[in-house]
Order: structure tokens, then sequence, then C-alpha cells
């Protein structure tokens, strides 16, 4: 993977964040631009042609969530990371709806974010559409209809708690990637506790349930043994 | 205040003067054939509404001094909230100033590893309480995800859980589940809340108490509801702590120093509340000592309008 070189754009109107940041980020290889606001990022974005945005959501000017937008509406398929802001509980689902690669809370572990950054790359170089901002991701006969909250399997609809539904929303948006339960805790739950590893398998048995998938000879989700899951099967997203 | 109660009092002065001055005669009422005296009927009738007036004010007055007191309170918890909000604050941020400057005065001498282990450490002290304080936000708004809990397998789960953390290991603790002759019923409820504070009150349990104490789960059918009850055989909490464990950031005067956020108990009241069940606390500090968190959540609740899922 042609990673190292990657230019990345770091938006944020924190210096502290972003002085410290690109500095982590340029030692593990990757270029860095720094952008303090909205409205700069977009300006950069045109003049330097990043191959991955790192967005912060609340900033001066234009927030993260209207660059987002901007972007998408403008039929962009640059791979962004929003780095969402506590204490928004619905802030999360939305990152995703609007078409963020993937998002990180605040205050996150920057080797958290060099591993976003590494599978949002590796994810962009390897297909031309973003399943991202897709609304229909199918990997058949799964189908989920993002607009709708709806999972079919062969044409009939699965009965989901919302929590399972975006838990299989997570992992059909980041296929072919090995996730950890405690990125799945932040990235779906929003909340991080000891005994919230098991709230993570309790629901995966949910949606394995609702699938017909074994465990042991997963189709979709598959067990990588102490470490997490992986949604397996081939995923094509539909704009 | 004193102006209305002396309007309340005018329609009696008014009845009165009435019934004075008013001829004292008895009048026959044609349609009724029966006879009222005039006076008497605007003395009794000053008086009643006077009588009414007057209570009415009362109870206004009432509710005025108690929404004055509740606003006082609340006040006072809010202060009392900031004060240790700053605290906790306060005591991380001056460890990792000392450690900068000491970092600085090293230069790049060995000292360095030992003083970033300091500050990551601090660091994460904050990162535990915001995250703590985020929940606690959130639990104000979020919707619950309601489902049906097998609390016993719930418990089951919470009890391996804390027993695989390191706060757990090698500890005497035992759950007590009734099976016979038959088991508890299943409750209605969000299944990932209620891991959290039950995991809170164990894992605070254990916190708590020493490696020879034992720590008991035990959970109990009482009519329409689930009781849970968190036992341990450690030292009590002073009685002038008791009521106030469940407060954001209270740290009772045998809990200074430890770690944790200082908001899992908070946590713990807020979701048992959100499920309008109940948790108290007793403990004696000798004699057979120990304290007993217990939780009352009962078995179905009204679910505002969210649909109802089965989870296992």
């Amino acid at each position: 993977m042609a990673q190292p070189g990657s230019k990345i754009l770091l938006v944020d109107d924190e210096p502290s964040i972003t002085d410290n940041l690109s500095a982590f980020l340029e030692r593990a290889g990757y270029t860095v631009v720094c952008a303090s606001d909205g409205r700069q990022a977009l300006r950069q974005i045109d003049a330097v042609h990043p191959d991955l945005v790192v967005l912060d959501v609340l900033m001066p000017e234009m927030d993260g969530r209207a660059v987002l937008r901007s972007l998408r509406s403008q039929g962009s398929h640059l791979p962004v990371i929003l780095l969402t802001q506590v204490g928004e509980a619905g802030e999360r689902a939305m990152a995703l709806e609007e078409g963020a690669d993937d998002y990180l809370n605040k205050p996150f572990d920057p080797r958290e974010l060099l591993a976003r950054v590494r599978a949002v790359l590796r994810r962009a170089q390897g297909s031309p559409v973003s399943l991202s901002s897709a609304w229909k991701i199918t990997s058949a006969p799964l189908v989920l209809d993002r607009r709708a909250r709806r999972a079919t399997l062969s044409g009939r609809v699965l009965t989901l708690t919302p929590k399972a539904l975006s838990l299989l929303e997570y992992l059909m948006t980041h296929p072919d990637e090995l996730i950890t339960r405690e990125r799945l805790l932040d990235a779906v739950w929003g909340w991080d506790y000891p005994a919230g590893t098991r709230a993570v398998d309790t629901r995966i048995a949910e949606l394995r349930r609702a699938l017909g998938d074994e465990a042991e000879e997963p189709q979709f989700i598959e067990t990588v043994t102490g470490e997490g899951y992986r949604f397996r099967a081939p995923v094509e997203g539909e704009q | 205040m004193r102006l209305r109660a002396a309007l309340a009092g005018l329609p009696a002065l008014i009845g009165l003067a009435g019934w004075l001055l008013l001829p004292r005669i008895l009048r026959p009422i044609p349609i009724l054939s029966i006879k009222i005296d005039f006076g008497m009927l605007s003395l009794v009738s000053g008086l009643l509404l006077s009588a009414a007036l007057l209570a009415a004010a009362a109870a206004r007055r009432r509710s005025g001094l108690d929404i004055a007191r509740e606003r006082n309170l609340q006040a006072d918890s809010r202060r009392r909230f900031l004060r240790r909000l700053d605290h906790e604050l306060k005591n991380p941020l001056t460890g990792i100033r000392a450690a900068l400057a000491n970092l600085e005065g090293a230069g790049t001498a060995g000292a360095a590893p030992a003083v970033l282990r300091d500050i990551q450490h601090q660091v994460e002290r904050l990162t535990r309480l915001t995250a703590g304080l985020r929940k606690l936000a959130d639990l104000e708004v979020i919707p619950l995800e309601y489902g049906e809990v097998d609390l016993g397998a719930l418990l089951q789960e919470t009890v391996d859980a804390v027993r695989a953390h390191p706060s757990g290991s090698g500890r005497d603790l035992r759950l007590v589940v009734p099976s016979v002759p038959w088991p508890l019923p299943r409750i209605v409820g969000d299944r990932d809340l209620l891991s959290l504070a039950f995991f809170n009150l164990v894992e605070n349990a254990l916190k708590f108490t020493s490696q020879e104490d034992t720590v008991e789960v035990r959970a109990m059918e009482q009519a329409r509801h689930v009781q849970v009850e968190i036992a341990d055989t450690g030292p009590g909490i002073p009685a002038e702590d008791l009521p106030r464990v469940f407060e954001e950031l209270y740290r009772g005067s045998n809990a200074r120093g430890s770690e944790g956020s200082g908001l899992g108990l908070a946590l713990v009241r807020r979701v048992v509340e959100r499920h309008e069940g109940e948790v108290t606390v007793r403990s004696r500090r000798d004699g057979p000592r120990g304290t007993v968190f217990v939780v009352t959540l009962p078995v179905s609740i009204r679910i505002p309008q969210q649909p109802r899922t089965r989870q296992s």
C-alpha cells in the first residue's frame, strides 16, 4: 500500500492539537498540511489536493459538518475522518450518515487516529466509490438501507434493535477491516466501560441470529479471536 | 402578601356589615316558599368566601416557599458540584505542571520516561473524568433501548467481567440468583445501561474493601419488583457520608486519593431512576460491619413510545 507519502489535511482551530498531531503523523510517514477553520480547509483542499482530511466538527467560521456537506454535495469522495465533539449522542450516527468515512470522539488516543487514517486510506485505494456516502449498501443477499434505517435479508426485513442496526452499519461501511471491541464501543455506543466489550458481543450475537450467521463458519461477521470482529463478505455501495 | 391577606378578609367584613345593617327580618322567597334571613346570609357567605381566599393565599405562599427552598437546594448542590469539579481538575493539572517543569529542568536526562509516565497517568485520570461527565449528561437525554432483560444472566455476566478485571482477581466474590421454584422474572429495561450500573456497584464494593473481605451479589423477587443487593464485609461508610454517596464527584472521607472518576454511584442512581427504580444504601461500622447497596427495579415499566424489542 502506497500509504506513506500520502497527504493529509488536518483541520482544527486548536493550535496545540494541530501542532502535535501533525508532528505525530509526519513521523508516521505522512505529509501534513494544516488549516484552522472550515473556509481555510476548503481552500486548502482545492490548492493542495490532499488524500485524506481529518476534520474537527466545532470550529469558527464554517464548522466541520458544513465542510463535509459542501464536499459531498460537489460529488467529492475525498476521504474524511471527523473529530466529533463529546456529549452529543446523535452526532456519531449523523457523522456516518453525512458521509464521513470514519469518526473519533475527542479526547482520542493519537495512535487510534493513526489506525483510522491507515484503514481509511487503504479502503479508499481499494474502491473507487466511497461506501460512506452510499445510502444503500449491499452484501448479497443482505441489503442495508441507511436512509430508511432498515436491513433486509433476501428481501425479508430483519427485526433489529437500533443499536444492532448501527453496529451492522459500522461493520458494513468498514468491510474487511479488523475492528476491535473497544473501537466498536467508541464508534457505536460512544461510551467506553469495562464491561462494555460484552455488550458488543451480545449485539454481535443478536446480529448473527438475525442474519442466520454461524460464529464458526460465518458468511458475514467473522470473530478475530482475542481482537475483535471483521465484516468479511464483499460489500457494494449504491449512491 | 399582607395586602392579599387583608383583601381576603374583605368579603367577611362586608358580610358582617350586611348582617348588622340589613333589617333583621325574614323575607319569604316566593318560589321556594322558604324564608331567608338576608343579613345572616351575607355574613355566612362573606365568611366562607374570606376563608376560601385565605386558604388559597396560604397555599400559594407555601408552594412559593417550596419552590424557593427547592431552588436553594439546587443552587447548593450546583455549588458543591462545581467546587468538587474544580478540585478534581486541579489535582491532575498540578501533577502535569509539576511533571512538565521537571521535564524542562531535566533536559534529555534519564528522568524523562518516569515523568512522561506521570503525565500519561494524570491525562488518563482527566480522560476518565470527562468520559464520566459525558455519560451523566447523556443519561439525561438519550432514549433508553428497552428490551426484556434476564437479570440473572446479566448479573452472571457482570460478575464474570469484574472477575476478569484486575480489581477482581483473587477476590471472594459471590453471586446468588434464585432458580427454584421459579427463576427471576425478566424485567423491561436497557440491558447495556443496567450492566453498567451493576458493574459500577460491584467494582465499587471491591474497591472499598480489602483482599480478605467478601462481596456478595444477590437477587430476589419482591412482589412486582426485582431487588438486587450488592453486599460487602468492608469497613462500612461513615454515617455522615451516607446521604451523599450518590452525589456527583462526592468522595467519602475513606475514599480520598482512590482512583476512579467519583461519578460511578451518581451514574448508578441515574440509570436506576430512568428505569423507575430506586437505589439505597445501608452500612454499619461496627458489630458485623459492612455495606449493602440495594437496587429495586420494577418488573415492567411504562415505555415512552418506543418499540419494544427482545434482547437475550
